[in-house]
């Protein structure tokens, strides 16, 4: 049975499609065989992330209008023979799908995939809609920040009315050392508000920029051994059901006491 | 619609067997006489302008999700879909609904035409009532309807209306807003807007286990939440005084308060 999630957060700008492209490179990595659909039509970005723009030919809207094939329009990724890209049309609208053709090409992937991952628009409208209609589970990413949480609070509520009730939270670009000083809300800030099954947290991370614009997801790189990139790779074993504990990303405690109170925190949880 | 036969001649009968609720804002379930009834809001009484059936059918998964343990299963479900326009497709999306959560949708009671045909397309059971909303001449001192009990997390975006109590069992998130004209009582963390006593009863209170709203009213009274949030949390409870909301925690508050007459 293969795996449909879809990556959600309702706010723009957070990290939704670098989610997607790390993920789904982890996950092929790994040994899945993985399609990413971008589901943003008319704002695609996700080929860009995965550096396959030159190599798009046809689109999602093409298979649906029959023009071509579902395998002509899948964009196999040269480094990775086990991720390929199902891209969406740029020159369309949200509206030019329906929920239901969405249904019917990610049925149609599944016979040939294990998990299909589902990169969704900002916004809870019909992009929204199309994203989530077919999915089975939800990966919903949120930064620590009061704007991003509120929206990824509504989509949680839209997707338990939507009977996707599998969710899991990612927590992206957080500042370890910020949270330390109390100017930036915590993990369990977050978790306290949402109150679903968390992921995993990444930290921000330059490097991120830099993969984005070269178009090579941080797994893949050279930076595959940064922080931001285990946390992806930890994320990715958690969601086959591996038990991996947190990276530790707080900076160094200074006192000897201030360690030996971190260390019985760390086993209660 | 060309054809009369399908639908069943409203029995005359129908209106005491199921009495009309007085006032639905939201959809919501009713237990009565061992039966469960699904209420739909009427068409007139849409309180917020996009009450169409996207708003519907969130609140009836909502209300499905919150409520699965006070029911048995295949317990027999009465809509009562009074004046609301639905389509087949929509009944079946209803009944469907319904069946996931291990509930049968026995029979539909409505007063709109095009509803019962739809309804008898569909292969439902279906009653027409008339329509007698003009017949409820507007009451003094109507009793306040029964406590709404929901065990969910209210989530951003989330409006509960209700012309009772609300009891919510779970956390109210800041972004979602609970309206009562009686009560509202949080299990959990309110971080929303809360209003009680919505219908101008400033004997109404608020309590919470942690009481962090982004505002709460009590009939024509409004506080905000201070700006440094205090160091630490406990069950607390708002009520009005002379003076404005008051708030206290709950180890303090004394029953005899609410018996204290208006001044």
């Amino acid at each position: 049975m293969s795996r449909i999630i879809v990556v959600t957060s309702g706010k723009g700008g957070v990290g939704k499609t670098t989610t997607t492209a790390n993920l789904g490179m982890a996950l092929a990595q790994r040994g899945h065989k993985v399609a990413v659909i971008d589901a943003d039509f008319g704002l695609r970005n996700l080929d860009l992330l995965l550096g396959l723009e030159n190599r798009i030919v046809y689109t999602a809207v093409e298979v649906l209008a029959g023009e071509c094939r579902l395998d002509q329009a899948l964009v196999r990724d040269k480094r990775q023979p086990n991720l390929a890209l199902l891209p969406a049309a740029q020159n369309r609208t949200k509206d030019a799908v329906t929920p239901d053709q969405m249904k019917k090409l990610v049925g149609a992937l599944t016979k040939a995939f294990h998990f299909v991952l589902i990169d969704c628009p900002a916004g809870i409208e019909m992009g929204f809609q199309n994203a989530i209609t077919p999915a089975r589970e939800a990966i919903v990413v949120t930064t620590p920040e009061v704007a991003a949480v509120r929206d990824a609070d509504r989509v949680v509520g839209l997707l338990e009315a939507n009977d996707v009730k599998r969710m899991y939270l990612v927590i992206n670009r957080l500042k370890p050392a910020m949270v330390e000083q109390d100017m930036m809300m915590s993990v369990k800030d977050v978790q306290d508000i949402l109150a679903i099954p968390l992921l995993g947290v990444v930290p921000d991370d330059e490097r991120v920029v830099v993969s984005t614009n070269r178009g090579e997801p941080l797994v893949l790189g050279a930076d595959s051994t940064s922080l931001a990139a285990t946390a992806f790779g930890n994320i990715v074993r958690r969601l086959e059901g591996e038990k991996v504990p947190f990276l530790d990303l707080n900076p160094p405690p200074e006192d000897f006491f201030s360690r030996i109170r971190r260390f019985f925190q760390g086993r209660k949880s | 619609m060309n054809s009369d036969s399908s639908v069943p001649n409203p029995p005359s009968s129908v209106a005491q067997t199921i009495p009309e609720p007085t006032s639905v804002p939201q959809v919501r379930f009713k237990g009565e006489g061992g039966r469960l009834l699904l209420l739909l809001p009427s068409e007139n009484e849409i309180t917020t302008p996009a009450t169409a059936w996207a708003d519907l059918w969130q609140q009836l998964k909502q209300r499905l999700n919150g409520g699965d343990r006070f029911w048995q299963p295949n317990t027999a479900v009465y809509l009562i879909a009074r004046d609301r326009l639905l389509d087949t497709r929509q009944l079946q999306a209803i009944s469907e609904a319904l069946t996931e959560a291990k509930l049968n949708l026995k029979r539909v009671y409505t007063s709109r035409r095009q509803t019962a045909v739809a309804a008898a397309t569909g292969g439902f059971s279906v009653e027409q009532q008339s329509p007698i909303a003009h017949l409820n001449p507007e009451t003094v001192g109507q009793a306040i309807a029964e406590p709404l009990y929901i065990e969910t997390t209210v989530r951003s975006g989330v409006e509960i209306r209700h012309p009772g109590t609300v009891i919510v069992l779970g956390d109210v998130n800041p972004g979602s807003s609970i309206v009562a004209d009686g009560d509202v009582l949080v299990w959990g963390a309110l971080r929303g807007v809360a209003q009680a006593g919505a219908s101008g009863n400033s004997r109404c209170i608020i309590m919470a286990l942690r009481l962090d709203p982004t505002q709460i009213r009590i009939a024509d009274f409004v506080a905000r939440a201070p700006e440094t949030p205090p160091q630490q949390y406990y069950p607390e409870v708002a009520y009005v005084t002379p003076d404005g909301i008051r708030i206290i925690s709950t180890a303090d508050f004394s029953k005899d308060r609410l018996e204290l007459p208006e001044s």
